[in-house]
């Protein structure tokens, strides 16, 4: 459990992106197919099929997010951002159909996180995807927040391995809450407990010694 | 209590504030109720309260005093011990609330205090004022000594008011109205819906974003719960 | 790809989500520092070229490499100020003095903040009221009782309360104390505490 001493840096919401967020900075590190809209020299090496010292115009190469936004530029011919499969028209029919079946974790884990961002590059495409991404989040949020309300003590890691991360949180806090609550009932709420920090630096301390 | 009255009325002459009435212990402890939840719950610094914390440590102060009068073992005693440490709860509490916000949204609480115009609330008291300049100032220096000066000298610096977020304001709060208000506007949530405006009546609760009602949470007239 | 001794960093971090704090990686950072220096330089002297000769050709290169110091001095920031989050934790955890531990898995410039942030807070919380201020790092939950029933979990030996009593505190042995004095005690995983 974590500490209520160490809040992190939250990540943005929406298309935001928090600077500081080790969540943000994880999802920029998603890798997206792109499309060089100009030679890059002597950078050739970055690029497993380039034999010349350059980054050839019209090359298919993956980029990271962080790199695919600080090179696109809609006003000039950089690079261009196609989108994951995920996004695209086929995989946005079946989360129409029904986006519970989907293994979010799988085929993200930054869902909606990812989609979001994509948005920050122009495509025709872009009011399906929010459409998409928006619906299904509100058509799995239901089920998230009723398990994480209702499962006390049980095993829901069946259904949490296949949430996307955004959704992983969420149903984390659903978890804390039920707990606390339960506690309340308990009359245990009151009970101060050591640091959790505590614990586990003791823990990890033991761990070494007995190593 | 006569005592507790004393150290109020001279508090109040001190400050020189004759609109200010004179509180009684309890409705002073209302009051700091009052400002604790609102910090509690509310995604922004508020306008600090260093008048009901001053006025509350004196009151903690003479109730230790008289608690050293009563003989030990008389039920009195505990009575009064138990309000004293609840009474410092809800302080500490309400204290630690503002310094974490302090903390986590330092840039963008120090530009706000700097930038206020004479005569505005201040968010913040001078010892808190203090404690975000040295937290900043600590931060900076931390960074810079690490990392940055190690850096390319176009990298050496990083914006502090870009990188660290600011509060949301746009999170939910939960309320009840103190002051019956009318014609609040809400905005809308969904495309398909517009503007609209609600009556908010005495003594009922809502769950609103926090930037519609955040004026009237600073005026008294609704209380986050 | 730039960037992977970066990424590496915040990995590292997030891979202890529960606000623990691992060893400093000093390595880590050099790499990266030592990546930048290097992209820095190759910039440069293409910046010069690209003047000089007129090859403007050049420009999306200087560009991505560009990006990829930004990308590394973003990563370093929020490595090192998440770091931060989690030594402040500590003060608030611990108390004003930390286990060797845990001292050892934090640089000495760590050490240096956590030192510049206690006395802050110390600062801020003398100025509190009367002539000895208030500790607001007490006083966690709402008290629901004067005295409660505490187990020493380890040897901690004599400790005084309120009324200048002075108590053994062994090992295994159950007491029935004041609240108010035992609350550092029990988040320091001293004394446990009971519930009836």
């Amino acid at each position: 459990m974590a500490t209520q001493s160490y809040t992190p840096v939250p990540p943005g919401v929406g298309m935001e992106d928090n600077f500081l967020s080790l969540d943000d900075i994880l999802l920029s590190q998603e890798k997206l197919p792109c499309r060089t809209e100009t030679a890059f020299p002597r950078l050739g090496f970055l690029e497993k099929s380039g034999d010349t010292g350059d980054i050839q115009e019209g090359t298919k190469m993956e980029m990271p997010l962080w790199l695919a936004k600080g090179l696109y530029d809609s006003k000039r011919r950089v690079v261009a951002v196609d989108l994951p499969k995920v996004y695209r028209e086929g995989w946005r029919t079946v989360f129409g159909a029904d986006p519970n079946v989907v293994d979010l974790h799988k085929m993200g884990p930054y869902y909606y996180g990812l989609g979001s961002q994509l948005l920050h590059f122009d495509s025709p495409e872009n009011p399906d995807i929010a459409q998409t991404v928006l619906q299904t989040f509100v058509r799995r949020f239901r089920r998230i927040m009723d398990s994480s309300q209702n499962a006390y003590n049980e095993d829901t890691s069946a259904l949490v391995e296949k949430l996307d991360c955004m959704e992983r949180s969420l149903f984390r806090s659903g978890q804390a809450g039920l707990h606390d609550f339960q506690r309340w009932e308990k009359g245990q709420s009151s009970q101060m407990t050591a640091s959790s920090l505590v614990q586990n630096y003791r823990k990890r301390k033991f761990a070494e010694l007995e190593a | 209590v006569s005592v507790m009255s004393d150290v109020l009325s001279e508090a109040s002459e001190g400050s020189g504030d004759d609109s200010q009435e004179l509180m009684t212990p309890a409705e002073l402890i209302e009051k700091l109720e009052e400002a604790w939840l609102n910090e509690k719950f509310s995604p922004e610094l508020l306008e600090n309260k260093s008048e009901i914390v001053e006025c509350v440590m004196e009151q903690l102060t003479h109730m230790e005093e008289n608690l050293q009068r009563v003989k030990k073992g008389d039920l009195k005693a505990s009575i009064h011990r138990m309000e004293i440490d609840r009474i410092r709860y809800v302080l500490s509490s309400y204290l630690r609330s503002r310094l974490q916000k302090i903390e986590k949204y330092f840039p963008h609480v120090l530009k706000k205090e700097k930038s206020r115009a004479d005569g505005d609330p201040s968010y913040l008291s001078p010892e808190e004022f203090a404690f975000a300049k040295e937290y900043m100032a600590n931060t900076e220096t931390y960074l810079k000594n690490v990392a940055l000066r190690h850096m390319p000298p176009n990298l050496q610096t990083v914006d502090f008011a870009k990188c660290v977020p600011e509060p949301s304001l746009d999170s939910f709060v939960f309320l009840r109205v103190k002051v019956q208000q009318e014609n609040i506007l809400v905005e809308p949530e969904t495309d398909d819906q517009s503007e609209y405006a609600v009556d908010l009546e005495v003594g009922s609760q809502h769950l609103m974003r926090y930037r519609t009602i955040a004026p009237l949470v600073s005026n008294g007239a609704v209380q986050l719960i | 790809m730039f960037g992977e001794k970066a990424i590496e960093l915040v990995r590292e971090l997030d891979r202890i989500g529960d606000g623990q704090l691992p060893a400093f990686n000093e390595d880590g950072i050099r790499q990266v520092l030592e990546e930048m220096k290097a992209l820095y330089e190759q910039n440069q002297s293409d910046v010069n070229e690209a003047k000089s000769e007129g090859a403007s050709e050049l420009i999306p290169t200087i560009k991505f490499r560009h990006c990829c110091l930004l990308r590394n001095q973003r990563c370093i920031a929020a490595y090192l100020y998440d770091r931060l989050l989690r030594v402040r934790a500590l003060r608030w955890e611990y108390g004003s003095v930390l286990p060797t531990s845990v001292r050892f898995h934090m640089s000495a410039e760590e050490l240096e903040w956590f030192n510049q942030y206690k006395k802050s807070l110390a600062t801020y919380m003398r100025s509190l009221g009367g002539e000895e201020g208030l500790d607001i790092t007490q006083d966690m939950k709402p008290p629901k009782s004067l005295y409660i029933e505490v187990r020493c979990v380890k040897d901690h030996g004599e400790f005084e309360i309120d009324d200048g009593t002075i108590i053994l505190l062994k090992k295994n042995s159950q007491h029935f104390l004041p609240r108010w004095k035992c609350e550092h005690l029990i988040r320091q995983g001293v004394l446990e505490h009971v519930l009836s």
